[in-house]
């Protein structure tokens, strides 16, 4: 089942695959055609989300990375689709038309790393108090002193 | 004219504007903000704005992060052993599930291969933090509907497995007890034996009390049948996650379908119900206690010798993992990554609670205001969850 899908992918998308567990695939995609590779997954059967985790690598000299990590739940089996990012433009087309259940996880990754979801209808701070808005936390270049808040 | 604030309540308008004694005749005209929450006993520590029509609601939208601590950046500035007590933190009702995860995460990456007894152990104690929380689930779900009968009982069960626990770990709650490589302590013939007659307890006494009483009770059903449903296609749409899943008809169960720690070499059922409703969901909770118990009977009885820990290095090669376990609450999501250092670089956890909630304002649409905490409670989150 993951076979199909990998050459599928490489066939129609042009985009590279490698196992990374048993039962899963890890699909390095671009940011370009991430919509249609998700609709295209989900008409494969890969119909239950999971969640977007994002990876700041900056202080390695590496770029941001989105992972969505998306369940076949009738066949068990797990793909990773993955993006990279460059630091100085992190926008990505939300995908929370294909997968609603998506939306508020990109919504706290546009909190928690400032990765901007072009098309997502919230993105506002849903877990940080208000005066955090913009702190990004969850970056590596967060500085815990800078954004403390001030005493009254 | 004193205004409505006064008296306790605020209603505050679509457009934002209090409304004062004056204007209140044409109330039933507007659409009203109620704030279900945060002072509310069912609620915990978050808060749900809901607009209502009259009796009826129209949106819901649920305000979260009361209990932030940001245990995913935490993390990182521990030790690979360390960041248990971070991970355990998520919820503090079953700190198992979650410390089993990032473990079995942080061995797939360092090569480290657990001894046989340590999967046993951590089987049991897993199925020992799914129990305390179902029963703390089952409780409060009742607890919600007025009667606070069931949560009495059901801590007195509890409070047998927290002294097996106990005795175990020196803990009760946040146990700190599963650490990558192993479990941290020996087990002893008192905790199995401690272990054994809190199940005796919960299999003798409880259930068929429970079940005669507040499972079979017609003013429950009354109360919950048919309220909140949610069908096949739609639960999976929503994400909803866990017991919601499963009494939807879904069978997803992490243990079942990938198989960590020793379930491959057990035998249990995964509980399905197909109505979908408040009540499958109340009844999937009562009976995956049934198999949980099952569950401990079966590793006790199977019970390797052997060492409990082996080594965990240090350092850990570069590299990343996506590990699944099926937590009390659903399928919490470990993406664990290491970039040759001695503690975690990146932790991603993926929340069922997080999940089932964001669900939320879909299956309250349309529903009666006094149905708010019954399909709030039957959807069994956690608040720490949540927020992490």
């Amino acid at each position: 089942m993951l076979e199909e899908i990998k050459e599928k992918v490489q066939s129609e998308f042009g985009f590279q695959s490698e196992p990374y567990d048993t039962n899963m695939l890890l699909i390095h995609g671009n940011r370009e055609k991430i919509k249609d590779l998700l609709e295209f997954l989900k008409r494969s059967g890969f119909n239950y989300p999971h969640t977007v985790s994002v990876v700041d690598w900056t202080p390695k000299g590496k770029d941001f990375e989105v992972n969505y990590i998306i369940e076949n739940i009738q066949e068990k089996k797990f793909v990773i689709v993955r993006v990279t990012l460059p630091e100085n433009d992190l926008t990505v087309p939300s995908v929370c038309d294909i997968f609603p259940s998506l939306q508020p996880h990109e919504r706290e990754a546009w909190e928690m790393f400032g990765v901007e979801f072009v098309g997502n209808p919230r993105l506002e701070v849903m877990l940080l108090p208000e005066w955090a808005e913009g702190t990004f936390p969850l970056r590596k270049s967060y500085d815990f002193k800078k954004h403390r808040k001030e005493k009254k | 004219m004193d205004s409505i604030a006064q008296a306790g309540f605020t209603f505050v308008l679509e457009e934002k504007k209090e409304i004062s004694g004056e204007d209140l005749g044409l109330l039933q005209e507007k659409l009203l903000q109620l704030n279900w929450g945060v002072q509310h006993p069912a609620s915990g520590p978050m808060r749900l704005k809901v607009w209502v029509d009259g009796d009826e609601v129209v949106k819901v939208d649920p305000d979260i992060g009361y209990v932030l601590r940001l245990l995913e950046k935490l993390v990182e500035y521990r030790t690979w052993i360390n960041a248990i007590v971070n991970v355990e933190r998520a919820c503090f009702m079953d700190n198992f599930g979650t410390m089993t995860g990032y473990s079995i995460a942080a061995e797939k990456i360092a090569g480290v291969e657990v001894p046989k007894k340590a999967d046993y152990m951590r089987t049991i104690l897993c199925e020992g933090g799914r129990i305390v929380s179902h029963l703390v689930g089952l409780g409060s779900f009742v607890g919600v509907l007025g009667v606070h009968t069931a949560m009495q009982w059901a801590l007195i069960a509890r409070e047998k497995f927290l002294d097996a626990f106990e005795l175990y770990s020196g803990q009760r709650i946040a146990t700190a007890s599963i650490i990558p490589g192993g479990v941290r302590f020996e087990p002893t013939g008192k905790f199995i034996e401690k272990m054994t007659k809190a199940i005796d307890f919960l299999e003798k006494e409880f259930f068929p009390r429970y079940e005669e009483v507040f499972l079979d009770n017609p003013t429950l059903k009354l109360r919950t049948k048919g309220v909140g449903v949610v069908p096949k296609e739609k639960a999976i749409e929503l994400g909803l996650a866990g017991p919601p899943l499963r009494a939807s008809g879904v069978t997803s169960d992490i243990r079942k379908d990938y198989p960590y720690a020793a379930y491959g070499e057990l035998d249990f059922n995964v509980v399905t119900r197909e109505e979908g409703d408040a009540y499958a969901r109340y009844c999937v909770i009562f009976e995956e206690l049934k198999e949980s118990a099952k569950i401990i009977r079966q590793a006790i009885e199977g019970f390797p010798e052997g060492e409990y820990r082996t080594k965990f290095p240090v350092k850990v090669p570069p590299g990343e993992a996506y590990v699944n376990v099926e937590w009390a609450r659903g399928c919490f999501g470990f993406h664990l990554i290491s970039d040759g250092g001695t503690g975690p670089y990146r932790l991603k956890m993926g929340a069922p609670s997080f999940a089932n909630l964001w669900a939320i304002p879909e299956m309250m649409k349309g529903i009666k205001l006094a149905d708010v905490p019954v399909i709030f409670a039957s959807l069994y989150m956690c608040h720490g969850d949540i927020d992490r």
